[in-house]
């Protein structure tokens, strides 16, 4: 089971942990400024040219990044090829589902807007 | 040789092996990664929830005043704490830094200590 | 001094269990190998491997208080009693301590451990700058004996897949090896999921190998030369 072959999984998380290192610090130092965060404040901030696109790529790279730590795990304890393919399943359609739903709300407010 | 005749022991009792430092950070970094995966569909949820109305955004901010939800934030504390820490070494050992034997024991020390102390932090400073 | 050995008898069938033994250190026993000896004459049952009895041929590694070590460079001063023996973690074990090293010796086969090159031979033999011979230092002393790869969490999850430490050692010294033309076909077999990048940088390997070699940086070095190649 070959699955997403070696050095490119293996770039992909390190690139999506460099990324998601940048974006994590770049919010916890943004938050602050930005509270007290109200209701119509925080869909402001998400719905914005800037915030929106930075919160969509943070869930990117958080999907990516999981799913090939996830996949290194199932190609680690699961070896019985049916479950392995099965629990692999699952953790997609888990990730594509968090895409989709942040994906979705960020749509709602930008439309909104 | 002879094939052996039938299936060998192995011996493999994770709890009469002596586990290095190196080893202890590592299976932390992998139980801190699943933990986030898990919490991964709640944040989706939550970040959902505080973007659809006032009243599900005044839920979302109240939601740490439980005790138990305190318990579960500060699980998530730690094991964000922990994976970006270990996370950090990794990068840096993966480019040489630190990658020798003694100097990778240090920063696996380092790093435990300083998670729950970091996660901590984040803890009181998410609740002010 | 006090022994808690791992028994396994083929024969017999029953599954695997601990004995224990009590053995008196002579003058000039310095090692845990000297016990070992002295216990074969006490129990002509008790099987292990040793020959060379100084960390040259590789042959008596085991499991000593929970970690994988020669018992020939093992000193008994300092070991914590009752010493507790089993065979290497995670190989199928034929009797006792010995272990079935036969899919070990598979790995290093597959990274074709001989010097490969195609230019013409050279007048006399294949000339090496000291800076390029410097380069295998740290690699060419190992000697095969399976601490790291039977320590490494990762070969005991996938040991039919995985390299493991030893062998992907093995690998880069020849792909830093000067005179060695085939550095690019030894990357391209390495890059893969289970070859080589089960590793997870858990650093074990290093922590037990006997000869003070660091498995773990030349895989470092291996996933370093596989991105500069391809970017
Ligand atoms: C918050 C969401 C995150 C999730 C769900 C997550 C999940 C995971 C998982 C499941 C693994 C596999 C662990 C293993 O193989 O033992 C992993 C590995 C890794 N993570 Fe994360 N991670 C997250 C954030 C981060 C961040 C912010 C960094 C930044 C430094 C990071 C750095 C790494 C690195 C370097 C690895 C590779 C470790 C290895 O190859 O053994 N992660 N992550
Ligand atoms: S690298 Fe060290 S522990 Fe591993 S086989 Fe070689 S000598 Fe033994
Ligand atoms: S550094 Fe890699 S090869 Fe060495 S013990 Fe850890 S996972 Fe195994
Ligand atoms: S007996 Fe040869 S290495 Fe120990």
């Amino acid at each position: 089971m070959r699955l997403f072959t070696g050095q490119r999984a293996w770039v992909v998380q390190r690139l999506s942990a460099l990324l998601l290192l940048v974006l994590i610090l770049l919010a916890m130092l943004a938050l602050p400024f930005a509270s007290p965060l109200d209701f119509s404040a925080w869909r402001a901030l998400a719905g914005g040219a800037l915030g929106g696109p930075l919160i969509a790529l943070l869930f990117g790279a958080l999907c990516a990044h999981a799913w090939v730590g996830m996949r290194d795990i199932v190609l680690d304890y699961l070896q019985p090829r049916g479950l392995r393919l099965a629990v692999l399943g699952l953790i997609t359609v888990v990730l594509l589902g968090v895409l989709a739903r942040v994906l979705l709300s960020l749509a709602m407010v930008a439309l909104a807007a | 040789m002879d094939k052996p005749p039938h299936r060998l022991p192995v011996f493999l009792n994770l709890a009469q092996i002596r586990f290095p430092i190196g080893a202890i950070a590592s299976i932390a970094h992998r139980v801190s990664g699943v933990l986030l995966f898990i919490a991964l569909p709640v944040l989706a949820a939550l970040l959902h929830a505080s973007l659809r109305s006032e009243a599900d955004f005044a839920s979302v901010r109240g939601l740490l005043s439980s005790p138990l939800s305190l318990v579960v934030a500060g699980v998530l504390a730690w094991a964000l704490a922990h994976h970006v820490l270990a996370g950090i070494r990794h990068l840096l050992m993966d480019v040489g830094i630190g990658s020798e034997l003694e100097r990778a024991r240090a920063s696996a020390r380092l790093i435990l200590v300083a998670a729950p102390a970091l996660a901590l932090l984040l803890l009181v400073w998410g609740l002010s | 001094m006090r022994l808690n050995i791992y028994r396994y008898d083929p024969e017999r069938g029953d599954p695997p269990r601990m004995q224990a033994y009590d053995v008196q250190p002579e003058a000039g026993d310095k090692k845990l190998l000297d016990l070992l000896m002295r216990l074969r004459v006490q129990d002509d049952s008790l099987s292990f491997r040793r020959s060379c009895r100084e960390g040259v041929c590789g042959s008596d590694a085991m499991n000593i208080n929970g970690r994988n070590g020669l018992a020939c460079l093992t000193a008994l001063d300092g070991l914590k009693e009752p010493i507790v023996l089993r065979p290497l973690p995670g190989f199928p074990v034929i009797r006792d301590l010995v272990v079935d090293m036969t899919q070990f010796f598979a790995h290093y086969h597959s990274i074709r451990p001989w010097l490969i090159n195609d230019e013409p031979l050279p007048e006399r033999e294949r000339l090496q700058t000291p800076t390029e011979r410097e380069r295998l230092d740290g690699l060419y002393e190992c000697i095969l004996c399976a601490c790291c790869s039977a320590f490494c969490p990762s070969y005991w999850w996938n040991p039919d897949k995985f390299i493991g430490p030893s062998g992907l050692l093995q690998a880069y010294r020849f792909i830093a090896d000067s005179r060695d033309t085939a550095s690019a076909e030894r990357l391209d077999f390495l890059d893969d999921v289970y070859r080589l990048y089960r590793c997870r940088t858990i650093m074990n390997c290093t922590e037990v190998c006997p000869k003070g070699l660091s498995p773990s940086h030349a895989i470092e070095r291996i996933r370093l030369a596989l991105l500069q190649r391809s970017s």
